[in-house]
């Protein structure tokens, strides 16, 4: 069994050692005796979206944004993306793509942006940055694991009828660090602000991704044996102690 | 001048309290300092010559090599040597190096300068020359964005437009800086590969600062630097007036390299390792050429100079050699990686990541770092140990990048970690944070013997 994985834009966006999240997914399914292969889609290349099983999209700066923009709409992919989103791939968008992904953005000072459209949120754009570490537990339909990373994020993100919270926050900003969400689910579409990258140190998470693209490439294909991951939950113990101050 | 003197009593009393408390403070005098008096820095500088680094990787190294060229020629020189280059710091050296009305002791001075304070620094100093090192992504979480880094550079530069400004014409974002302000501008740079297989990094400024296009390269030596062109508006790597023609050597203990600086050539010996050092030496090279001295005492100096405060700092624990190497960033951490992989010798590799504020509260970044890389020394390579407050981060990282389970260890006490580190038969090299730096030198420069950080 073999998962494809696209990395959309790592030239643009890859700010936060975001390429961790591929290797950790690359890893864990080659831990198993399943293989993956990833196919990086920069600015300028486009491909058949329907080859893939799942989607990854990192953060990146304001400087690549018009670039970026400019692209998704001559090349294709945002239409190319907005159709595998409502075909049930799975996309995991972190912080910047996160955002890229809902439907639009507004800066602080009121200038607009359309976005790609993919899921029903909208970012309005703050003075303030959201900033430091922080954990969210998912809601039951995404895992319910509880999740430690980091945020860095002033945009402050609203979703949408049909739009569901990735998870609670328990300690930190989220969404827009008023209403306690983080991160959006809609489909199979996940995204959240926790860049880190978030999934070494929350395996079940991870693991969750590959089970739900592996179930929708081939259904009934079974369940992913457990791994040995004492390191990642103390790498995730060690983090959640200190930021919920308990042991 | 009453609140002068007031000022610089009340620093170097502060300073002298910290220090009978053995504390090495060199923030705490300065704030002081400049509440009694704000525009203190720029009196106490007003008849000073100053030669002042900033960017975001090399500034301390290179400011030694600066430095040396001033004792060489036997000029009084202070120097910010703790690495305490923000405002507080750099005026409490200029209050110390200050009689109590304000008259410099010392005549010249060579600054390092964070490039987030540049703005507030050059606002007041008014130095002779000023040389930006190379514009890196940094610590996000406390710089923004790496177009901020260089904006506020370019803030603190438009306080000076007389100083001679010396900027790696590698670095597309320092480079630019020469469009955009009226100074009289040297360019240094690299025109040959540094490594022979560098590791695979993503690049900071993968495009065109002006238009946006991608840039096109001839050369990368590391990084985004080298030369670069932008195929749409023709921005590209300007000619060098200081540079590097050829790499002859490189050990574990320096380079010698060919440097060609305004057409006359020279063989220089670069006292310390890697080839982010030839970067460094090259732009001193320039900067003291452009402060009036001669290449000669130039080119004597980076090939004699002595740095320590863990830039390549050796100690030696029993019977084995252990190199300290402070990294702050993914572009340094990778040219760490780089020097490893060029040794033939064996060695033991300690990592310790803290998550302070000085060190960057984010440690994603440790994600952007090959450390893959360790996996092509093979036996060369006898463990890996880790230490810190993320060191559980650190070590998830490692075994995402292969390194094999019996070759990991985790200590998280110090006094542990540098007794596993005496145990060992082969040489030990020492990454850490800048915190977990301090920490660690101190324990390790008592088991040595060695001097506290301030002096």
């Amino acid at each position: 069994m073999e998962l494809r994985i696209c990395h959309l834009y790592p030239d643009v966006l890859n700010l936060y050692g975001d390429r961790g999240n591929i290797r950790c997914m690359v890893k864990r399914l080659e831990w198993r005796g399943l293989s993956a292969q990833v196919t990086e889609l920069p600015i300028g290349e486009t491909a058949d979206f329907s080859q893939f099983d799942l989607f990854f999209i990192g953060g990146g700066q304001d400087f690549e944004q018009g670039v970026l923009l400019d692209d998704l709409r001559r090349s294709g992919k945002a239409a190319s993306i907005r159709a595998a989103a409502a075909d049930g791939k799975v996309f995991l968008a972190i912080c910047g793509g996160y955002q890229m992904l809902g439907r639009s953005y507004t800066t602080w000072d009121g200038q607009g942006f359309d976005f790609i459209g993919a899921i029903d949120v909208h970012t309005q754009g703050g003075q303030q940055r959201m900033i430091g570490n922080y954990v969210f537990r998912c809601a039951d339909e995404s895992g319910g694991h509880e999740i430690v990373g980091f945020e860095n994020h002033s945009g402050k993100t609203h979703l949408g009828s049909g739009v569901h919270p990735l998870g609670q926050v328990i300690r930190g900003y989220g969404n827009n660090g008023e209403d306690g969400t983080e991160g959006a689910r809609w489909n199979n579409v996940f995204g959240t602000y926790s860049h880190g990258p978030v999934l070494p140190k929350n395996p079940g998470f991870c693991d969750m991704l590959l089970q739900t693209a592996l179930d929708r490439k081939a259904p009934g294909w079974g369940i992913l044996a457990p791994l040995e991951d004492t390191l990642e939950n103390t790498a995730h113990a060690n983090v959640a102690k200190f930021v919920l101050g308990t042991t | 001048m009453i609140r002068t003197v007031l000022a610089i009593s009340a620093c170097k009393l502060t300073r002298l309290a910290l220090r009978l408390l053995h504390r090495g403070g060199t923030a705490l005098p300065g704030k002081v300092a400049l509440r009694l008096c704000p525009d203190l820095l720029g009196r106490l500088g007003r008849d000073v010559q100053v030669l002042l680094v900033t960017g975001t990787n090399g500034k301390t190294t290179t400011a030694r090599m600066l430095e040396q060229a001033f004792a060489d020629a036997g000029l009084p020189c202070f120097a910010n040597r703790s690495g305490s280059n923000l405002i507080q710091g750099i005026t409490a050296e200029f209050a110390e190096n200050a009689t109590l009305t304000g008259r410099p002791k010392k005549k010249y001075a060579v600054i390092e300068c964070d490039e987030a304070a540049s703005k507030a620094v050059l606002g007041q100093l008014r130095p002779q020359v000023i040389l930006v090192t190379n514009v890196f992504r940094d610590q996000l979480d406390r710089y923004g964005e790496i177009t901020h880094t260089l904006e506020s550079i370019y803030q603190g530069l438009s306080h000076v437009p007389e100083a001679t400004l010396c900027l790696n014409a590698d670095c597309s974002l320092t480079a630019s800086l020469q469009r955009r302000l009226p100074n009289p501008v040297r360019f240094y740079g690299v025109n040959v590969p540094l490594y022979k297989d560098p590791v695979r990094e993503l690049s900071d400024a993968s495009h065109c600062l002006f238009c946006k296009t991608e840039y096109e390269y001839d050369l990368v030596t590391y990084g985004h630097l080298g030369s670069f062109r932008c195929p749409k508006c023709g921005y590209s790597r300007p000619l060098p007036q200081v540079a590097v023609t050829e790499v002859l050597e490189q050990t574990a203990d320096g380079s010698r390299v060919r440097m060609l600086c305004d057409g006359a050539e020279a063989l220089v010996h670069i006292n310390l390792p890697a080839g982010y050092n030839i970067y460094n030496a090259v732009g001193a090279v320039a900067a003291l050429t452009a402060m009036g001295f001669t290449l000669d005492a130039a080119v004597a100096a980076v090939g004699h100079f002595h740095c320590g405060f863990g830039r390549m700092e050796k100690f030696q624990l029993g019977s084995n050699p252990v190199r300290m190497i402070l990294v702050k960033n993914p572009a340094g951490c990778n040219q760490v990686l780089n020097f490893l992989s060029s040794l033939d010798s064996p060695a033991l590799f300690v990592i310790c990541l803290n998550d302070n504020y000085a060190d960057g509260t984010d440690v994603s970044w440790i994600y952007d770092v090959e450390f893959e890389k360790l996996l092509e020394l093979g036996d060369r390579l006898t463990g890996v140990l880790v230490s810190g407050k993320r060191c559980w981060d650190m070590a998830l990282r490692l075994k995402y990048a292969g390194i094999p389970k019996e070759k990991l260890q985790v200590i998280e006490d110090y006094d542990a970690l540098i007794q596993a580190m005496a145990r060992q038969s082969s040489p030990v090299i020492v990454m850490p944070t800048y915190t977990a730096m301090l920490d660690l030198r101190a324990k390790l420069s008592r088991v040595c013997g060695g001097k506290d950080f301030w002096e």
